[in-house]
């Protein structure tokens, strides 16, 4: 199936090798998009998580280990596998940018999206939401907060898509040629180390442009032409191997 | 009207068809999924204008640059400030939480008092201060003050009023910084050490958590990013000498495992190689260094260190090899450093000619105190807290009648936290100035609530770790709390009623004499500018090898295993403990439940015939944790890592009874030579549970 085509495609690029698993862009999407706080956070399956960083190994011994930290947010998917089995349009692939929507009040929690997504990049709200007493005076007023039963994920944060082409309209810019920066998501803005890049892939003054070309650029799981708009750089021949399911023999590429 | 079996068919399909032509049922569909979802107990969103405001934060122990969202008055989110010296773009783990840590459930919002049966209760600021000034009065002569907080100028009206009390016992909590100190002074310098991280062209960091939580690591991380161009070659090299893989190996573009507690050794292993290829100094002592590193051949550094006699070669001579090469040593766990190991380290950026030269160690400027009987820098880095607690357990010196705490947590910070907060137990009074209900808090007899960084006016004055001299303030972003008091302000009336003269009444007023000492620009200082001063102080050091070789005789730990505490900051610090968003940034095998896991390379773990998951002992003469095992092959062997920040006793829900405190099984020696006490070297012993 041949994916659709967009004349803005917003890609996050990250750079697995300058990524220390800090945690800042973790903390960044939670803030920024008003996910609640949870008391015992060691139960993984349960917590919700637009983002997170998940830990490789090379799987040597000492002292020939080595370790990379590869953060996951949803990967807005060019044929996303979770549109398609939605049986209420709660989550759709249909706006300029490529970035596929989450409808949370049209959504059924039926979790179908979930079984069909191969990232795990989908959580659903087990429980409502808790902020300690006082603590829901810092949510933003950007996204809205969800309740128990829906299902949720990282949407590149679209709210930061809309305040951009609005302040370019303002400004008398066309609102689908933003430039390059006028439009990051929370994540790629903390990195301390410039791990995350966010822009437009199809325009050629932006920095992801280049990167996405990178002959060390490879996306998660690439062979299920899912066509997921995140792509993960590796100079490590053993990182860009674990981003897909290689035989032992086989080339993978960079 | 009879129904036929014909019709009742016709009459079924009509309505099937009806239905899923009609519109109707999806509608109500949709509207009930609407409605069940609006729940008077989901919070709403609420708007308004946008601001954003340039301040550092007082939290983050890398003095992060930062910029609040404030929606209305109300601070929404801290982001990363482009303009800020010690941001550059990047923000930390800890500090992108602080705006939600405004309303922690930990925060302390009136005075508490310790009432008979043990229990806390509310008191007004009237009767606090009453029972401070008479508690102080009587503990006049007899008062110790312990500062939490390493970079501002509280510790100098604190200080200040611990002298005017009559008493010199003024401390600041345990970090890098006073190493760093007394070994620049054993060195014949003056200042405080900078690391030109940004303009060197080749960074090795020995035990220093560069990338994570040493020095300014938000700055270093600036740094490290413009060094790693995407898909390219690094520009910069970045090496890594420490125990465990952690987050700076992970980022380093070589790591080399070394046992814990070894930096000094493998610092003058490449002394040696540097001398022996003809590195040389005018320093008077130089000499008597060179007949010490020449003790410390690759073989010998390899048989101490555990890394390869290869690995230090080929490691000297990239060094040589690099125009503009930085070394910097410290702790993994950034603290109990012995102030042999920053010589060492020291030393061999002498030997790189790397004094005061671009991509160097800088040595930076230092102000005098603006606040009259303040203890100079110098004289708060000669202060041992740690020390001054041993010495009055081992009844050498008198617990004093009084000891007040600001912003500062020895009761879960120190290393063996349970025996200090036995020593502390010793003190008649105890009081606090915190923002959250700590360990130290729960030991006070009086708890005194202050407003956190985002609500006061503050100042961060040249972070050790930064590459110039710096001076910026923390501007009060957010309304304060009806019954939070600012610490300085309150000091400096306590001051006046005790009648102790400190030369100010205003907190203000200290600020805008220290701006001007440093050389700043109040207005601009106020409007969020951050003043960077370009000077250094001009020196010939010597090796301090005399400190180097006796520190080098400190005896190794005892137990089979070596202990490697690993901080990060997105676990918090002592002060702050785990932040509520930060839960999630735990790891799968750092945390599960309550139940703490310690990290053990393959061979290790086979050494002592356990497997992932297994309940273990680890334990030493200081304490035991109870702990299940992760096997991971990062970590140096016959060493186990653990996790700086859990084990809480106090805070909130978020922290409070996760895991176990590894500061618990830090054994507290004293270095040869400089006397400083110690702890980055400790020995455990390991049982299956």
């Amino acid at each position: 199936m041949e994916a659709k085509e967009f004349k803005v495609r917003w890609v996050m690029a990250i750079d697995i090798d300058k990524c220390t698993g800090c945690g800042a862009c973790m903390v960044a999407c939670q803030a920024e998009n008003n996910l609640a706080p949870v008391e015992d956070a060691s139960f993984k399956l349960r917590v919700m998580n637009w983002l997170v960083v998940y830990e490789l190994s090379n799987k040597q011994p000492f002292p020939d280990h080595d370790i990379a930290y590869l953060p996951r947010p949803c990967m807005q998917c060019g044929n996303p596998p979770c549109v398609s089995v939605c049986p209420v349009i709660a989550t759709d692939k249909n706006e300029e940018g490529g970035i596929v929507s989450q409808v949370t009040p049209r959504c059924i929690g039926c979790r179908y999206c979930m079984a069909a997504c191969p990232y795990h990049a989908r959580y659903f709200n087990w429980f409502d939401p808790s902020w300690p007493e006082g603590m829901e005076k810092v949510l933003t007023p950007d996204v809205s907060v969800r309740p128990r039963g829906v299902v949720e994920k990282c949407t590149f944060c679209h709210h930061r898509f809309m305040q951009a082409k609005d302040k370019a309209i303002v400004e008398g810019r066309d609102p689908e040629a933003l430039n390059d920066g006028d439009y990051v998501t929370s994540c790629a803005e903390a990195c301390p180390n410039g791990a995350i890049v966010f822009g437009d892939v199809n325009n050629p003054d932006h920095a992801v442009y280049e990167l996405a070309r990178s002959q060390y650029a490879c996306r998660l799981l690439e062979r299920l032409h899912a066509d997921p708009q995140v792509y993960y750089i590796s100079r490590r021949e053993w990182v860009r191997r674990q981003l897909d399911n290689y035989l032992e023999n086989e080339q993978v590429k960079g | 009207m009879a129904v036929d079996r014909r019709g009742f068919l016709k009459f079924v399909t009509g309505v099937s068809a009806g239905i899923m032509v009609t519109p109707v049922p999806w509608v109500l569909l949709d509207d009930l999924s609407i409605w069940t979802q609006n729940w008077p107990w989901i919070p709403s969103n609420v708007d308004g204008p946008n601001t954003f405001v340039s301040t550092v934060s007082k939290l983050c122990p890398s003095c992060v640059g930062m910029k609040v969202r404030l929606v209305g008055d109300r601070p929404v989110r801290i982001l990363p400030d482009d303009n800020h010296p010690l941001s550059k773009g990047g923000i930390s783990a800890l500090a992108v939480a602080e705006a939600q840590m405004l309303h922690s459930p930990a925060r302390v919002r009136r005075p508490l008092k310790r009432s008979g049966d043990g229990a806390y209760v509310a008191i007004s600021w009237e009767e606090a201060d009453a029972l401070l000034a008479e508690k102080l009065g009587s503990a006049k002569g007899s008062l110790a003050c312990v500062s939490g907080d390493e970079t501002g100028t509280i510790n100098e009206v604190l200080s200040a009023f611990t002298a005017r009390a009559g008493s010199q016992n003024f401390y600041l909590m345990p970090s890098e910084i006073q190493p760093a100190a007394k070994a620049l002074a054993a060195m014949g310098g003056e200042g405080q050490f900078g690391y030109d991280i940004e303009n060197s062209d080749y960074v090795l960091a020995i035990g220093a958590n560069i990338l994570e939580s040493w020095g300014t690591a938000i700055r270093n991380r600036a740094a490290f990013k413009d060094a790693h161009p995407h898909g390219q070659e690094p520009t910069v090299p970045y090496v890594y000498v420490g125990a465990v893989q952690g987050n700076t190996a992970a980022g380093a573009d070589k790591w080399i495992a070394i046992k814990p507690g070894t930096e000094g050794a493998f610092a003058l292993g490449l002394a040696h190689l540097l001398i022996k290829s003809g590195a040389s100094s005018y320093a008077s002592d130089f000499s008597a260094f060179a007949s010490l590193a020449a003790g410390y051949t690759p073989e010998k550094v390899a048989e101490l260190t555990g890394a390869s006699a290869d690995g230090i070669k080929a490691l000297a001579a990239e060094l040589q090899k690099a125009r503009r090469p930085l070394v910097i040593t410290g702790s993994e766990f950034g603290q109990g450093t012995p102030v042999g190991t920053v010589a060492a380290g020291m030393a061999v950026n002498l030997l790189l000619g790397g004094l005061n030269r671009p991509g160097g160690v800088k040595l930076l400027p230092v102000a005098a105190p603006v606040v009259d009987s303040a203890l100079s820098r110098a004289q708060m880095m000669e202060k041992d807290f740690v020390a001054y607690l041993s010495r009055i357990n081992a009844g050498k010196e008198k617990a004093p009648e009084a000891m007040l705490f600001y912003e500062a947590n020895p009761a879960y910070g120190l290393p063996q936290a349970d025996k200090m907060a036995e020593v502390l137990a010793q003190v008649p009074f105890k009081a606090t100035f915190t923002t959250f209900l700590d360990e130290t808090a729960m030991l006070c007899d009086l708890v005194l609530p202050v407003p956190m960084g985002l609500e006061r006016l503050d100042d961060v004055a040249t972070p050790y770790g930064s590459g110039s001299a710096l001076y910026c303030l923390a501007r009060p972003v957010a309304p304060m709390p009806a019954n939070v008091r600012p610490a300085a302000d309150y000091i400096l009336g306590l001051a006046g009623k005790l009648g102790y003269s400190l030369g100010f009444g205003k907190w203000e007023d200290v600020l805008k004499a220290k701006a001007q000492a440093m050389g700043a620009n109040w207005k601009s200082l106020m409007a969020g500018d951050v003043f960077v001063s370009t000077e250094t102080v001009g020196a010939s050091l010597s090796f301090g090898a005399d400190l180097i070789a006796k520190s080098l005789t400190a005896k190794t730990a005892e137990g089979d295993f070596a202990l490697a505490p690993v901080h990060k900051l997105n676990m918090g610090t002592a002060k702050t403990a785990i932040p509520p968003y930060n839960n999630k940034t735990i790891r799968r095998w750092e945390l599960q439940g309550s139940e703490i896991y310690v990290a053990m390379n393959g061979a290790t773990a086979r050494k002592l015939n356990v497997s992932k998951h297994d309940k273990v002992v680890v334990s030493n003469k200081s304490g035991s944790i109870v702990a299940r095992v992760n096997v991971f092959e990062g970590i140096m062997s016959d060493t186990v890592a653990v996790l700086m920040g859990l084990g809480h006793t106090a805070f909130d829900q978020f922290s409070k009874g996760k895991g176990e405190n590894v500061m618990q099984l830090l054994t507290v020696g004293f270095e040869p030579g400089s006397g400083q006490s110690v702890w980055a070297m400790a020995g455990v012993n390991i049982s299956k549970a």
